[in-house]
């Protein structure tokens, strides 16, 4: 976890070794190096009727999984990439037991229409809506728009009744979005110049998804928003990426 | 409605908030925090970074004992300050990098005592 230079270039190596040797003892002695990372996100879940001790040990199934799967040479540190892989095997017990969280349904589809309007009325008032200017065009009162919009988390986990993020999804995501664009720009330093003249929200999400090769909904999950919003900031940003190429490009050309 | 987009706190009323130290309580946390920010006219946008803030700042205190985390919120000059500690302190908070990032791209101030278990945010109002 918060670990110093040393620290992370030390487990880097024995990543690499793990991922060369495959060597159980080398693996085990991984696994129990980040229980902790499990124990804590099994937490999570608690108080859900479900024992702790059970929520660690379907946690460190994700765990073991997550170390077999780490690849140390794309750059990702392991907490990262281990975070969503246990958080997925947790919500997969939880779905599998028919205990995901429920949030009434009225409180659902507000959520969704909150999106909606939000991205509309940003659209019409050239910034964002105030909350007030939001409940109204809802019709409804603001501590339900707030309510709403606290609900990402667990309209997350209704949705998880569609296929999770898996390592093929990482591919199929980029498709059709726009986000190959960046991939295309091979002058990094146009990138760092677009990137700087975003939002630090925007360029967080930017970093996250292109730097850290997080998914969507991983960091959706890493920020306890809705996907539905990190796609709609991410769809902005490229949007003006795009803009500002085209005419970096009209102007050179 | 009712509901005036003005503040009508006084600029130093605070609102002082004890929580049990388990996840389950962040969602109060937030929406106590964005319920005073609300109240001051802070947009859509300024809510979600509120909310990420909120929601990184328990994260960041809730792997110690079992104890209370209390979160002291306050309205200076439009914007909206909160201060979390933990009770009783344990080990030093632990904020990775991908937490001072998140942190640093959604509030405008953070103060970090890893110590002392107390970590502060602002965010102003922008509109």
């Amino acid at each position: 976890m918060a670990a110093t230079d040393e620290d992370r270039s030390a487990l880097r190596r024995r990543f690499e070794e793990y991922h060369r040797t495959r060597d159980p003892r080398l693996r085990d002695e991984l696994v129990e190096d980040h229980l902790r990372l499990a124990v804590h996100l099994a937490r999570r879940f608690d108080h859900r009727g479900v024992p702790l001790d059970d929520l660690v040990q379907v946690a460190s199934v994700g765990l073991v999984q997550a170390v077999e799967r780490f690849e140390p040479h794309r750059g990702l540190e392991f907490s990262t990439f281990a975070t969503p892989t246990i958080m997925g095997e947790l919500k997969r017990y939880f779905r599998d037991k028919g205990w995901a969280v429920r949030v009434p349904r009225r409180i659902q589809e507000l959520h969704v229409r909150i999106n909606a309007l939000a991205g509309d009325l940003t659209q019409q008032l050239g910034r964002s809506p105030t909350i007030l200017e939001l409940s109204v065009a809802a019709r409804t009162s603001p501590e339900e728009v707030l309510e709403a919009m606290e609900a990402a988390q667990a309209y997350r986990s209704s949705s998880l009744d569609t296929p999770g993020p898996d390592p093929a999804d990482r591919s199929s995501a980029l498709v059709g979005s726009g986000e190959e664009l960046l991939f295309q720009v091979d002058d990094k330093l146009l990138i760092e110049r677009l990137l700087a003249t975003l939002p630090p929200r925007e360029q967080l999400m930017i970093r996250m998804r292109f730097y850290e090769e997080m998914t969507q909904s991983e960091i959706a999950e890493r920020l306890d928003i809705s996907q539905m919003h990190v796609s709609r900031l991410l769809a902005r940003c490229l949007e003006r990426f795009r803009a500002m190429l085209a005419a970096e490009r009209g102007e050179s050309g | 409605m009712a509901v005036s987009a003005t503040s009508d706190l006084g600029d130093a009323e605070e609102i002082t908030l004890s929580l049990p130290a388990r996840p389950q309580f962040a969602r109060v946390a937030r929406l106590t925090v964005t319920g005073l920010a609300s109240r001051v006219g802070f947009t859509y946008d300024e809510i979600e970074d509120l909310r990420i803030a909120v929601g990184e700042v328990c994260s960041l205190l809730l792997p110690g004992p079992e104890g209370r985390l209390t979160f002291r919120c306050r309205v200076e000059a439009g914007a909206v300050a909160v201060r979390a500690t933990r009770e009783p302190v344990g080990r030093p908070i632990e904020a990775g990098d991908l937490s001072r990032q998140i942190l640093l791209a959604v509030v405008d101030e953070l103060e970090l005592d890893a110590e002392a278990g107390s970590v502060r945010v602002a965010k102003r109002h922008r509109g």
